[in-house]
């Protein structure tokens, strides 16, 4: 018999209470899966009732400080593989050695949450930049975005403080999920439930991508053009959705 | 004029300046479009791989001036043109909206005098502030010789405000820009620094130097940016490797800008602000210039052989920063870790250290990553030049520019 495989909620705080509920109860996890997961034949699947404390949070914070409590949440984001496990064994780790926890990186988990967590932030950052919005013609901004993780709340955190006059609605293509922002609050909706009223882009729209895409090709300078440069700092994936780079796709 | 041409020409003019950062300023917004990333954000990458990350325009590129190496001279034959504050205001937001831009660069061409070129300057940025409540970042260029009245007043609206210093003596000034004077910058740049606080100029000056226009060798310019960051407290000096954008018997014939040269300086800029190097210790009278096999800590390093290798469990913080290969944020990360357990190679590589160039300088627990005995000047060179991946061509190209 394989060991245990335990169930979340496919929620953040459903997962930070199971972790507590096994170490608390001295259960060591072979696999923690989320319900999607289809279990193969050999595994012990086991799905505990277990309540949903809101504190489990603070706990975390109180325990091990508000910087490691973030890289939790940055690789709960994330799409890496058994970061569950991960999770499961560094929060371990975190009650023990509390805030010094982040300095022992010669530990496994403690190396993958910061290295995993540094990802997350990263893709995220770039998206604060790299994101295109294109405004409709009931002036709502629109904004499709591909990312690895699931990063739609930061990012839609960063433009609720720099859009705040603004409608806008952001679009994770992959995951079919929309930030709604109506100049008070965000919501997120799953695509099935949200329908735009129209995709037809105001007058202006066609007029100010053009003018970028002139602001564009005329401020590199060309005798340094350096692609391999461009490329580095603006991988091709990004590129997708952002209207300066259409004609070289 | 189309404001497509107008764009078109007004960037074209400005894309020379190197400065595009928008980190720093820690402004607060309250209603309004916009606010300021203390981090900086790039939005886009030009095709020469530099950060784009502000609208950076001219408000013209019509000029009284004649300075030799700039395009908008006054005895250059080209098409000159002119917006207005309300199409930059307009362009702006619209450009901000959309999240193409995290804000303005507003620089100009100096028209009628400078303090009715700075007049137009403000009148711009103030409609875009107080009229259209924008909040995101500003940085903008003051112009040499307008009034100290003006100064204050552009200097609370924006986050950056700049003077460039252009070149690194007084000398070269002279001969290739007689219309500016370094006194004139100098003194923008005292009043900044004395007048600098939260809501004055937030995000600090910042500076810009042409390099390879004139004959000044790397320890003049450096030992400028040293006085620089000493007397006037500036956040940056950009180098910007001259590009021959006129042709003038002043001015050299380069067949392509010194990139490599840049990027030493650029590295040096580095150590002097992060890791307390001073250009004495970097360059001298004998040693006028960087080496362009390998950057200058390395060089550094390889002249102070005696002093390594340096055992990455003891060795100070200061001394961790020495070590070629190693940054503020790999020796940051050594001096946490190694007070909860004793670091090896292995561990370091874990870390994310890179190990490339810092394994040449270090032991780990009094252990070298190789036979002891290969710890010598010739070996390590050698390799630290094999690992710098510079093609034969430019290396060529630079020494034979560093020879004539």
């Amino acid at each position: 018999m394989n060991e245990a495989c335990f169930l979340y909620e496919d929620t953040f705080i459903s997962l930070l209470n199971l972790i507590l509920y096994l170490i608390k109860n001295n259960i060591k996890p072979g696999n923690i899966q989320n319900t999607t997961y289809t279990p193969n034949l050999l595994d012990n699947v086991i799905s505990l009732k277990i309540e949903e404390k809101q504190d489990a949070i603070r706990t975390i914070i109180e325990c091990m400080g508000p910087y490691a409590y973030r890289s939790i949440y940055y690789v709960f984001l994330s799409t890496i593989e058994q970061k569950e496990l991960i999770l499961y064994y560094f929060i371990l780790n975190g009650i023990k050695y509390q805030e010094k926890v982040m300095y022992h990186r010669n530990l496994r988990c403690v190396q993958k949450t910061i290295t995993i967590a540094k990802y997350v932030l990263h893709e995220s950052h770039k998206y604060k930049g790299f994101l295109r919005f294109k405004e409709l013609e009931n002036h709502i901004l629109y904004a499709e975005i591909e990312p690895v993780n699931d990063i739609l709340y930061l990012v839609s955190n960063h433009f609720k403080k720099r859009l705040k006059n603004e409608y806008w609605i952001i679009k994770d293509v992959k995951r079919g999920i929309l930030s709604i922002y109506d100049k008070k609050n965000d919501y997120l909706v799953s695509e099935d439930d949200f329908t735009l009223k129209t995709t037809m882009l105001s007058k202006t729209e066609m007029e100010m991508e053009k003018l970028w895409k002139i602001f564009y090709n005329t401020i590199g300078i060309r005798e340094r053009k350096n692609d391999r440069c461009r490329k580095n700092f603006m991988p091709k994936k990004y590129w997708k959705y952002m209207t300066e780079m259409d004609m070289e796709l | 004029m189309e404001q497509q041409e107008k764009l078109k020409i007004l960037a074209d003019s400005a894309k020379y300046d190197a400065s595009c950062s928008s980190s720093g300023s820690t402004r607060k917004t309250k209603d309004g479009l916009g606010n300021v990333a203390l981090s900086g954000i790039c939005h886009s990458f030009a095709s020469d791989g530099r950060c784009i990350s502000l609208l950076k325009i001219l408000m013209t590129n019509s000029c009284i001036f004649d300075c030799k190496y700039c395009l908008n001279r006054k005895s250059n034959n080209i098409k000159r043109a002119i917006f207005t504050p309300e199409e930059v205001c307009e362009i702006t937001l619209n450009f901000y909206r959309r999240n193409y831009i995290e804000g303005l660069f507003l620089s100009s061409g100096i028209i009628k005098s400078p303090d009715y070129t700075m007049e137009l300057l403000i009148k711009t940025i103030t409609l875009l502030r107080k009229k259209y409540h924008f909040g995101g970042y500003i940085h903008a260029k003051a112009i040499p010789g307008a009034s100290e009245s003006l100064l204050q007043k552009l200097g609370f609206l924006v986050d950056r405000l700049s003077a460039n210093i252009e070149l690194p003596t007084e000398q070269g000034l002279k001969l290739l820009a007689p219309n500016k004077s370094e006194n004139k910058v100098t003194k923008i740049m005292h009043y900044i620094k004395t007048n600098n606080s939260k809501k004055y100029v937030p995000a600090g000056q910042s500076t810009q130097m042409i390099i390879g226009a004139t004959k000044e060798s790397d320890l003049e310019i450096m030992e400028k940016s040293e006085t620089l960051y000493k007397n006037y407290q500036l956040k940056r000096v950009f180098y910007s490797a001259y590009i021959p954008v006129n042709k003038d018997t002043l001015l050299p014939t380069l067949e392509k800008p010194p990139l490599k040269r840049e990027n030493r300086l650029y590295q040096a800029d580095w150590l002097l602000r992060f890791y307390n190097f001073k250009v004495k210790d970097l360059l001298d009278e004998k040693n006028p210039n960087f080496n362009i096999l390998v950057d200058p800590k390395a060089d550094w390093a390889l002249r102070h052989l005696k002093e390594f290798p340096k055992e990455i469990n003891k060795c100070s913080y200061n001394d961790l920063l020495k070590i070629p290969g190693i940054g503020v944020k790999s020796a940051k990360r050594i001096f946490t870790s190694r007070r909860v357990f004793s670091l090896t190679f292995a561990d370091l590589k874990k870390m994310g250290v890179v190990l490339k160039r810092a394994k040449y300088f270090i032991t780990c627990n009094g252990k070298y990553f190789m036979s002891q005995n290969l710890f010598c000047h010739e070996f390590i060179e050698k390799n630290l030049v094999l690992e710098e991946k510079t093609p034969k061509t430019i290396i060529q190209e630079q020494l034979r520019l560093f020879n004539e």
